[in-house]
């Protein structure tokens, strides 16, 4: 009798085993399907990319580079033509209703440098510099991984020996491809 | 004595068979992993967008020479005589197999060379960034002095 007993419980353990097991495939089948399934997101990498191109476009060296802003302390560069200027090209493939809302977004912020401030940003000098769809502008305080992603980044320039600072903001879509 | 050692070879049997029924589940799941870690969807992907990246990155005058082994692999294993990875604009695709494969746009405004090529046994894609496409640019200070 006690024998008996002694098989049968093993049977039900093997059951469980089966069971255990079965959970433990599904759950590794669940994160595989979920870590692989999910496309790589690129899109923070490209945004500080960006910012990095339009920064080596402003300044070289610490300084700002000649033909940024001209002699009556006015910027050259404007939203028309701060696209060849800067070399980026925001043309996309085409993919779902990408050609007709741009996937990109960038501002650029000249401001005086104020020793006072604890950020350091003066008054703004220039009027902003702004170049593709401004609406993904509207997203960058919501939390998210469908939104898309907001980059921003300070550094100091020279402006004729005197101290400024950039404020670059770069947003890029692209949600469909990244998330 | 008979029954005692029919019993044994019952406790065998199903032992036998519990550790290959495990055993099996273990090698189907071991399967299933490595075959979503080589699927050929995920590497047209992350290659089209690793070098969109470098691309985008790109400097004119940079020689650029990327490691495609993997992907040259899939694409051997997958029979895909055709160009692993073509570039139109500033559209990066990658194919691996038959199919439409897999694009990526990058923003750099730069003409790459049409000599691009596949070095060190067809494992390595090679090209180099020629010049920026448009003109007007910002003046470099050093180019002034």
């Amino acid at each position: 009798m006690k024998r008996l007993n002694k098989r049968g419980t093993d049977k039900i353990i093997s059951v469980y085993w089966f069971v255990i097991l079965f959970i433990v495939a599904a759950a590794i089948v669940y994160m595989a399907v979920v870590f692989y399934g999910e496309p790589y997101d690129v899109r923070e990498t490209e945004a500080n990319i960006m910012i990095n191109q339009i920064a080596d476009c402003i300044s070289q060296g610490g300084e700002i580079k000649d033909g940024v802003i001209n002699e009556e302390g006015k910027l050259e560069l404007t939203n028309e033509n701060i696209l060849s200027k800067c070399h980026l090209d925001f043309n996309v493939e085409d993919f779902k209703d990408w050609k007709k809302q741009e996937q990109f977004y960038f501002e650029i912020n000249f401001y005086k440098f104020n020793k006072d401030a604890p950020d350091g940003l003066g008054s703004k000098f220039v009027n902003d510099t702004i170049a593709g769809n401004m609406n993904l502008k509207e997203y960058c305080d919501k939390k998210g991984k469908n939104f898309p992603v907001c980059v921003e980044r300070n550094f100091y320039v020279l402006v004729k020996e005197n101290p400024y600072i950039i404020k670059i903001k770069s947003i890029v879509r692209k949600t469909e491809k990244n998330v | 004595m008979k029954k005692r050692s029919s019993k044994k070879g019952n406790i065998l049997t199903e032992n036998v068979i519990f550790i290959v029924l495990n055993l099996v589940f273990l090698t189907i799941l071991i399967l299933f992993l490595f075959s979503k870690m080589g699927d050929v969807g995920t590497l047209e992907e992350k290659t089209a967008k690793q070098i969109a990246l470098i691309i985008d990155s790109a400097k004119p005058g940079m020689e650029i020479s990327l490691s495609i082994k993997d992907a040259v692999e899939k694409a051997n294993k997958e029979n895909w005589g055709g160009k692993i990875v073509f570039i139109e604009g500033n559209i990066i695709t990658v194919q691996l197999k038959e199919g439409r494969g897999y694009s990526y746009s990058f923003f750099n405004d730069v003409e790459l060379s049409k000599n691009y090529h596949y070095a060190n046994e067809g494992n390595e894609y090679e090209f180099a960034v020629e010049a920026y496409k448009k003109g007007g640019a910002v003046e470099s200070n050093e180019e002034t002095e």
